[in-house]
């Protein structure tokens, strides 16, 4: 399998069996806004306005190299604004004009 | 001829839907399938084309999530397979005992019978 | 192997973040979401109050519960092989992601260990929010391929006579492990032994010990 062949074929977080380095038992507790992120999650799918595994298949969609850098709930939200526009829920610029409004309240 | 009757026959006769009736069975050993979809897939890589046997049928049936991940919320239902794979069977070097096995949850549209 | 970056794959937060500090871009994008959401009343924001509130009360003291009422009380535990979201329904757990449990229980002769490989599925109605290391690479990539290997990591040797059973959640299904009971709580209430069960003993990366102490998370 050549590696273009294999970028596509292999999801990015399919990554049973693959090297890796020894096990950091470091945990986080959960960011306010994270904990919100996971309820906005779990909304969206008892709505079925965005399922859990259409949040799955979003999040490998951003690819590897966001993945790789992306925090776990940054990838979450990242993907839910992406998902929404392809659906037509929401558009960009709606996203930016909030986005914009929220840090200047802040 | 009286239709408010029916014979016992015809009275107990069930046909089952397209994909209600499980298509393996516990002890059935299986493989799974090397197709390698260009989309979303809830089967790893290192599943493909590897032999187990049927542990249990998981009820009641779902949907399948390949199509889920594209916001299909409705559909037709198939069962999920709970399979054991030896270790040795999946990993050629696997450093440990032969007994050691891998037991996951496999959709029947990703499953051969051998 | 292919160049890919799940070398780089880390879920920590970047740095430290202090609470004076401003919100950070994606924090503003999930304020901005969910607002736009209301807005269009697509949700409500009692539903998002009411979500955080059953993840909060989702913790693995429940699953505990569980454990220890499946160790004093064989019908129970039968029950819980047999279907385990049913069993843990009885005890007033509900499973608000509409997910299905098998219990997995460890004997002297096999030992159960729960990984997810694809992403990050893990018993939350019964055992909260998964810990980091459940969901970064390094776990994820080697419990299906070197499981002794991890368990040694977390400081369990299992004997090469013991069968190990790595389950990899991918589908419906979510799976709790049942440790064994220690030796040494024959008199035990079933309240002292539900504080004997830690987290990791139900993922099965440790076994259950006298010396344990279930702490939070």
């Amino acid at each position: 399998m050549n590696n273009s062949e294999q970028l596509l074929r292999r999801l990015p977080n399919d990554i049973g069996g693959l090297p890796a380095d020894a096990i950091d038992r470091t945990e986080h507790a959960l960011e306010p806004w994270e904990k919100r992120c996971h309820a906005l999650a779990d909304v969206l799918d008892f709505h079925k306005i965005i399922n859990t595994e259409e949040k799955r298949r979003g999040v490998e969609a951003l690819g590897a190299e966001m993945i790789g850098k992306l925090t776990y709930y940054e990838r979450w939200i990242a993907t839910f604004a992406n998902i929404l526009f392809q659906k037509g829920i929401l558009t960009p610029s709606d996203l930016a004009r909030k986005m914009d409004e929220i840090e200047a309240r802040t | 001829m009286d239709l408010s009757r029916t014979s016992a026959d015809a009275a107990t006769k069930v046909v089952l839907a397209q994909g209600e009736a499980p298509v393996f069975a516990p002890g059935e050993r299986v493989r799974v399938l090397t197709r390698s979809p260009v989309g979303h897939y809830r089967v790893p890589i290192y599943l493909r084309g590897k032999s187990g046997v049927v542990e249990s049928v998981i009820e009641p049936v779902g949907l399948d999530n390949e199509e889920e991940a594209y916001g299909r919320n409705a559909g037709m239902k198939r069962h999920y397979y709970r399979v054991a794979l030896p270790m040795t069977e999946i990993w050629a070097d696997y450093d440990g005992s032969p007994r050691d096995g891998l037991h996951i949850e496999v959709f029947e549209t990703w499953l051969e019978r051998i | 192997m292919p160049d890919h970056h799940h070398d780089h794959t880390h879920d920590h937060p970047h740095a430290e973040i202090s609470q004076t500090e401003r919100p950070g871009y994606y924090e503003i994008m999930e304020t901005a979401v969910r607002e736009l959401l209301i807005e269009k009343r697509l949700i409500g924001a009692n539903e998002i109050r009411r979500q955080i509130e059953v993840l909060d009360s989702r913790t693995p003291a429940l699953g505990a519960k569980v454990v220890a009422r499946a160790w004093v009380d064989p019908a129970f535990r039968s029950r819980l092989l047999a279907n385990g979201r049913a069993a843990c329904e009885e005890l007033g757990l509900s499973f608000y992601d509409d997910t299905g449990l098998i219990v997995l229980e460890n004997t002297d002769t096999v030992h159960n260990l729960i990984v997810c490989t694809l992403c990050s599925c893990y018993p939350r109605p019964v055992l909260g929010l998964p810990p980091d290391w459940y969901k970064l690479k390094p776990y994820r990539a080697r419990a299906v391929s070197e499981p002794r290997a991890v368990l040694a990591e977390f400081g369990t040797i299992i004997p090469d006579d013991v069968q190990i059973r790595v389950s990899d959640s991918t589908a419906m299904v979510r799976f709790l492990v049942l440790p064994r009971r220690p030796e040494g709580t024959e008199d035990y209430t079933e309240e002292q032994l539900t504080d004997l069960v830690t987290r990791d003993a139900m993922i099965g990366v440790v076994p259950v010990t006298l010396a344990a102490e279930r702490t939070a998370p």
